[in-house]
């Protein structure tokens, strides 16, 4: 489609450009500084509203630049989603400085966009694009706190392990140009499937697997996940361990879905000839799945055991993404919704105690539940959910993933690992409970409320656990009608 | 009159489920009558319970109740919630009900004056509705679901009293011991859902009968086997059982309903509703696993001092016995023992209860802090002054150790009947079957007989303690009384037959042998035990005998000869040498020593001195020592290397792992060069 | 030389030269060199594939100049997040920023 038609179907994305640009502006105007926070999330409301009307189109826009489809569509809610929260829970996070809310705000959105455009990109240069347009506004988040050093060592190491990660990409995706002549993905696939010397794919197939692993910390891309979550702002690494995750994920699925398989679209079973990348994805998801838990197992400081916890999700993740079908990208889908939910809620749970306990470790969580026995008993909740027990939806999003694989009866070895990486995983977050609700603190104790933000979001992020546990058809139908990604 | 029965049912789970809601949430306001909301509940539940139980007398040809509704259906997905209420489930109902309504009102007078009095109930209330989840549940996955909640609600009521360390310990042990068996569970349901499409009981059934596994019987073995692992971990088999004498830390009317009658008892009715689809090769397994806990267990009771631990040990080998019996076919002998032995156990652990109650508050008017009140060598001579407690613990005690006219002695009977037959159609190592059946059941009278001589018979341990001694009140030796009843025969075998020693009885109507899917004939096993069942009834009550009658010399009279004459003793070891030498000598061959001793063989380096020594010194050392050695591979090999050993591994890689995130950017960097060289090296090797 | 492997030689000592000036070098200025030195490897990669492989569009030269142009948005990042850490710990040793760990 040309670029001047393209725009009526740009609307959404149109929204959050105007935002942006209104932010910055409105932040020079004293005045008018006050506004900008109504202003971002205005601006999120008034796009999602335009994204639901326009569900279910599928085009090629800009000239094959990106393409606007229901799964690109699903992946643009999780992201407005989770963007308006964290917008909306960061004005009640303490350790922030006010004076820059508008810039922070202005940077949330830019991310937005950028992973609006990681969802959606079909052309080599859009992929490269979109990722450095969420990963330098990241960069910059990650830092906000300009005085603290921890939050200043997490932004060095976010931006030279993230810069080398898209570096070593790029090379990947001109070797990748060359070989194929286009940077149009559709033009790629034709080209790849009449390649037959394998070699010279491998080479171009794992340096965009290095880009890609980084955004969704895959071992061995992870180094920088637990610094960065550690060191950066609560908020922000609530953000970063939820919104591009799943643009990573979304990006990964349709990339490697059409160049990388036999069939060059979603309906995939094979992978190329003779480049069996599905059991590379098999190895590496046991890998950080096990990693993750057995690195969470030792930590004693809340945000950056959640860190771990999160590279052990993406390794279940990346469980189901190793066997090629439709159905395994519905698992991942589901998965990712679910887990948005709940890893946001664990995170507020921990901006909740470090704002008013400055509670850091998990040893300052002791007695919680006699404090504020409402958002422990969701916070237990939502544990059990991260853990993957029933009666939670977090069971449903494991059931799925592990029906896949008993499905397509492949990688038993995988599953086996998995189910011990679940044992694994129970410790660490029981340890959590049992500070909240086992050990005992002594004297009197105080009731302490949150922030009625606060406590709701935590509160309603929670309770999906049970509902779509009990309640989750109209939910996978939804998906279901999502996989559906344009092509040509 | 089905939509009429389906609201029972469905009354019937929640009505508990109310009572834990009313009480979380309003538990502060309601206070000390908590127990009020909880019993007219749970009453109500068991009056529903019963109604469906009368319909067992009724013979329709089909089960109770069968009814579903589709939950999800997506793709190649479909899954029903539904409630399916044959026999056995109406059977099982009753029992979850009954005991549950009995221990929640022993439990008033019980847990009166604890500061969590209403959270206790509203623990027990939820308890309660996992469990009849499982029962009434008509497929595999509701009931992992229930599985699991039960599995939630018991750790909640083990660590009650989490203030003690040793509590908290204690539920998270339970927890992850159970999590481990559930794996293995899920895995199974999984591998029957994906081979034949369906999580209905029945709807296996009929795709294993039409042959979803033919040629490939192997896959259903293997399925079999890990659904039986929920079992082990849920009903504490071997080599899992190490959480459940933990689990005593709990309140004594929770190790009463959960612990001894009914949680622990699910595994044993999950594998009776998936019975036929298990294969001779699972069976076989299975039977193995119980035979194993039931002598093991049963040997690691003798020389445990703490009267609850000595009960728990005994549930575990119980549940031995009750899964023993469905691996060796003898299905409906399993069932009859779990449902008389949910009845007298739970008997026991209350009376046990009503002990260290006494005991407990006795202590506490002295303000002694040190005396251990539910150690038995604190105890003694308790008879006269609990005398409600003494006798209703001695019908269970005779019930549980096989004695005709007790409830016990009839399912003991058909499974050790069982064991027999199994021996005759197989021959060869089978044999360790009936001898471990036997052998646990002499070693059960035994020590239980230990048990209430030491506690009630002798003279007190401590007269200032003794003298503090009271009856508990009426709300607890009321369900004493009750249970005490129950354990007689006579309630199992009529209205068909009088004779207490003759098991055909309405059970026997209620549960017939159902024919196995799976490729076993049932027509064989049946005839089988109906052939052994003479032979099996006179070896038990003569092994009933002879461990009663040991006990009687060890621990009665013993101690009133010892108590007179400190010479007498020695007396007294050479009167029992000799007589035990003439006694046993023939038994010793035929089913005690040589397995015992080819046992020891295997797991202790037992003095080869022990074989000369007469037979008293050898009975008491050998047990004694093979009692040590279970409990050391108990607790320092499965406890330590095993479940310790998995979080040591965790911990140490962890640590190793640790050091690669050493906070050094450039670190990372290398990191990630090194795995983009090892990824292309490896993608070239797939 | 004027054949499309002396620039893909060329692009690759580069690259390689990037890559062992980022994990070797231990001053967070020079790291950021290297990385630029791995971006600009690729440039030349896109360029000499469009000059030579026969391909009818520019696509090429237009991704090496977005490249450009977003080398030097993260470069700007980058520079003023290693200021930050000058005015916080007095160094630029990437060595010295090791608080967060483990």
């Amino acid at each position: 489609m040309s670029n001047l038609s393209s725009l009526s179907f740009y609307i959404p994305e149109l929204i959050i450009i105007i935002a942006i640009l209104l932010v910055i502006v409105l932040d020079v105007i004293p005045v008018c500084k006050k506004y900008t926070f109504p202003l971002s999330l205005g601006a999120i409301l008034l796009a999602s509203v335009f994204l639901w009307q326009s569900y279910g189109e599928s085009h090629g826009l800009f000239m094959g630049m990106i393409s606007i489809d229901p799964f690109s569509h699903f992946f643009k809610m999780i992201f407005l989603l989770s963007t308006f929260s964290i917008i909306l829970i960061s004005r009640y996070e303490k350790q922030l400085d006010s004076n820059y809310s508008a810039e922070y705000n202005a940077l949330l959105l830019i991310v937005l966009l950028g992973m609006f455009l990681m969802s959606s990109s079909i052309n080599l240069i859009m992929i490269y694009l979109s990722i450095e347009l969420v990963s330098i506004p990241s960069y910059i988040l990650a830092g906000m706190l300009k005085n603290d050093k921890e939050s200043n060592e997490a932004s060095l190491k976010y931006v030279i392990f993230g810069s080398f990660a898209s570096g070593l990409m790029l090379f990947g995706l001109s070797i990748l140009y060359g070989i194929t002549g286009s940077t149009d993905i559709g033009v790629v696939t034709a080209a790849l499937q009449a390649i037959e010397y394998p070699l010279s794919i491998y080479f171009p197939l794992i340096l965009i697997l290095v880009g890609f692993g980084y955004k969704i910390s895959m071992v061995p891309f992870h180094f920088w996940t637990p610094d960065v979550y550690e060191g950066a702002p609560t908020p922000i690494t609530a953000f970063l361990s939820v919104a591009p995750k799943a643009a990573g994920f979304a990006i990964l699925i349709r990339v490697f879905y059409t160049m990388f398989t036999l069939e060059g679209s979603v309906s995939a079973t094979l992978p190329l000839t003779n480049i069996n990348w599905p059991t590379l994805i098999a190895v590496a998801s046991a890998v950080t799945m096990t990693l993750g838990n057995l690195l969470a197992v030792q930590q004693e400081d809340v945000k950056r055991l959640l860190a771990y916890s999160t590279i052990s999700h993406v390794g279940f993740m990346l469980m189901a993404f190793a066997i090629i079908s439709p159905d395994a990208v519905r698992a991942i889908m589901l998965y990712l919704f679910i887990y948005l939910f709940m890893n946001l809620s664990a995170f507020y749970m921990a901006i909740f105690a470090s704002n008013k306990l400055n509670a850091h470790h998990i040893n300052d969580w002791d007695g919680l539940s006699r404090k504020n026995p409402v958002l422990c008993a969701f916070m237990a909740l939502t544990l059990i959910s991260l853990t993957g027990l029933p009666p939670t939806a977090g069971f449903v999003g494991k059931f799925y993933i592990f029906a896949e694989l008993f499905k397509h009866q492949q990688f038993y070895w995988l599953a086996v690992v998995a189910i011990l990486n679940s044992v694994v995983s129970l410790y660490y977050y029981f340890k959590i409970i049992k500070s909240m609700y086992l050990v005992d603190v002594e004297g009197e104790v105080n009731k302490i409320e949150a922030h009625p933000v606060v406590n709701w979001s935590i509160i309603l992020f929670s309770a999906q656990n049970i509902l779509f546990f009990i309640y989750w058809e109209p939910l996978i139908g939804f998906i279901e009608k999502s996989i559906n990604l344009w092509s040509g | 009159m089905e939509n009429y029965s389906t609201i029972l049912a469905l009354l019937n789970l929640f009505l508990p489920l109310l009572s834990f809601v009313i009480l979380i949430f309003f538990g502060k306001k309601i206070g000390n009558s908590a127990h009020w909301v909880a019993l007219t509940l749970i009453g109500s539940s068991l009056g529903i319970a019963v109604s469906f139980f009368a319909n067992v007398f009724v013979d329709t040809g089909g089960p109770i109740l069968e009814t579903s509704v589709p939950w999800f259906s997506t793709g190649s997905f479909s899954v029903n919630l539904g409630f399916l209420i044959n026999n056995e489930a109406a059977i099982m109902l009753l029992v979850v009900a009954l005991i549950s309504f009995l221990v929640h009102f022993y439990s008033v007078a019980y847990m009166k004056g604890d500061p969590r009095y209403s959270r206790y109930f509203a623990y027990l209330g939820i308890f309660t509705f996992s469990m009849n989840g499982i029962v009434l549940a008509d497929n595999l996955l509701m009931m992992y679901i229930f599985w699991e909640l039960v599995g939630l609600s018991s750790y909640l009521l083990i660590g009650f009293w989490f203030e003690k360390e040793s509590a908290a310990d204690a539920c998270k042990k339970a927890f992850l011991t159970n999590r481990v068996g559930d794996i293995g569970m899920f895995i199974g349901i999984m591998i029957l859902f994906l081979s034949i499409g369906t999580f209905q009981i029945n709807g296996l059934i009929d795709g294993v009968h039409n042959g979803a596994f033919a040629g490939n019987m192997g896959l259903l073995t293997i399925a079999g086997i890990l659904v039986f692992m929920g079992a082990v971990g849920k009903s504490a088999q071997f080599p899992l059982h190490i959480w459940l004498p933990d689990a005593m830390e709990g309140p004594t009317p929770v190790s009463a309903l959960i612990h001894a009658a009914t949680m622990v008892a699910a595994g044993v009715y999950m594998l009776v509703r998936i019975f036929p689809i298990l294969t001779p090769g699972a069976l076989e397994f299975i039977a193995v696993v119980g035979g194993i806990t039931a002598i093991m267990a049963a040997i690691i009771a003798i020389t445990q001092n703490d009267i609850k631990r000595v009960l728990a040990y005994s549930t575990v080998s119980q549940l031995g016995y009750m899964i023993m019996a469905l691996g060796v076919g003898a299905y409906q002998a399993g069932f009859f023992h779990l449902t008389t032995h949910a009845m007298f156990k739970a008997c026991l652990f209350l009376c046990s209860g009503s002990v260290i109650h006494a005991m407990h508050h006795a202590l506490h008017e002295l303000k002694d802090h040190d005396t251990d009140p539910q150690d038995m060598r604190n105890m003694g001579g308790l008879r006269d002054k609990m005398p409600i407690t003494f006798w209703t613990m001695l019908i269970a005690t005779l019930a549980i150790s096989g004695v005709p006219f007790f409830s016990g002695f009839l399912s003991k009977d058909a499974i050790l009947a069982g064991t027999l037959s199994y021996y005759h159609l197989h021959h060869g190592w089978t044999l360790f079957l009936p001898i471990a059946g036997f052998g646990a059941a002499v070693i059960t009278a035994f020590y239980m007989f230990r048990l209430i001589f030491l506690t009630f018979f002798g003279k007190p341990a401590n007269d200032k303690v003794y003298a503090h001694i009271h009856e508990s009140p009426i709300q607890m030796t009321f369900p004493l009384i009750l249970l005490a009843g129950l354990s007689f025969a006579l309630f199992f075998t009529l209205p068909l037959s009088v004779n207490p020693i003759d098991n055909h009885g309405w059970f026997t109507e209620a549960v017939p042998m159902i024919e196995n899917a799976a490729g076993l004939d049932m027509h064989v096993v049946e005839e089988g035990i109906h052939h052994a069942h003479y032979t099996a009834m006179g070896i038990s009550l003569m092994v009933a005998a002879i461990g009663i009658f040991l006990a009687v010399l060890f621990y009665l009279l013993r101690k009133v000869d010892a108590a007179k004459v400190a010479g007498m003793a020695n007396k007294l070891k050479l009167y029992n040498l000799s007589f035990n030498k003439f006694y046993i000598d023939e038994i010793y061959n035929i089913i005690i020593y040589k397995p015992f001793l080819a046992l020891s063989w295997l797991c202790s380096k037992l003095d080869w001195d022990i074989y000369d020594q007469k037979f008293i010194d050898g009975w008491g050392w050998l047990t004694i020592k093979l009692s040590d050695k279970s409990g050391e591979v108990d607790y320092n090999w499965l406890d330590q290397k095993v479940v310790d050993g998995f979080g040591k591994i965790t911990q140490y890689f962890g640590k190793t792992l640790q050091s690669t995130q050493n906070g050094v950017v450039q670190n990372y960097l290398l990191g990630g060069m090194l795995g983009v060289l090892l990824l292309i090296i490896l993608i070239q090797q797939f | 030389m004027d054949s499309l492997q002396s620039y893909l030689i060329i692009a690759a000592i580069l690259f390689s030269m990037g890559i062992y000036g980022v994990i070797t070098r231990k001053n967070a200025v020079a790291i950021l060199m290297g990385i630029e030195l791995i971006l600009n490897s690729a440039n030349i990669n896109f360029i000499a594939f469009n000059r030579f492989g026969g391909m009818e569009n520019l696509d090429g030269h237009v991704f090496s100049i977005f490249v450009i142009v977003l080398a030097a948005a993260e470069a700007a990042v980058a520079l003023a997040i290693v200021i930050n850490l000058f005015k916080n710990i007095g160094s630029v040793d990437v060595d010295d920023a090791d608080l967060l760990q483990g």
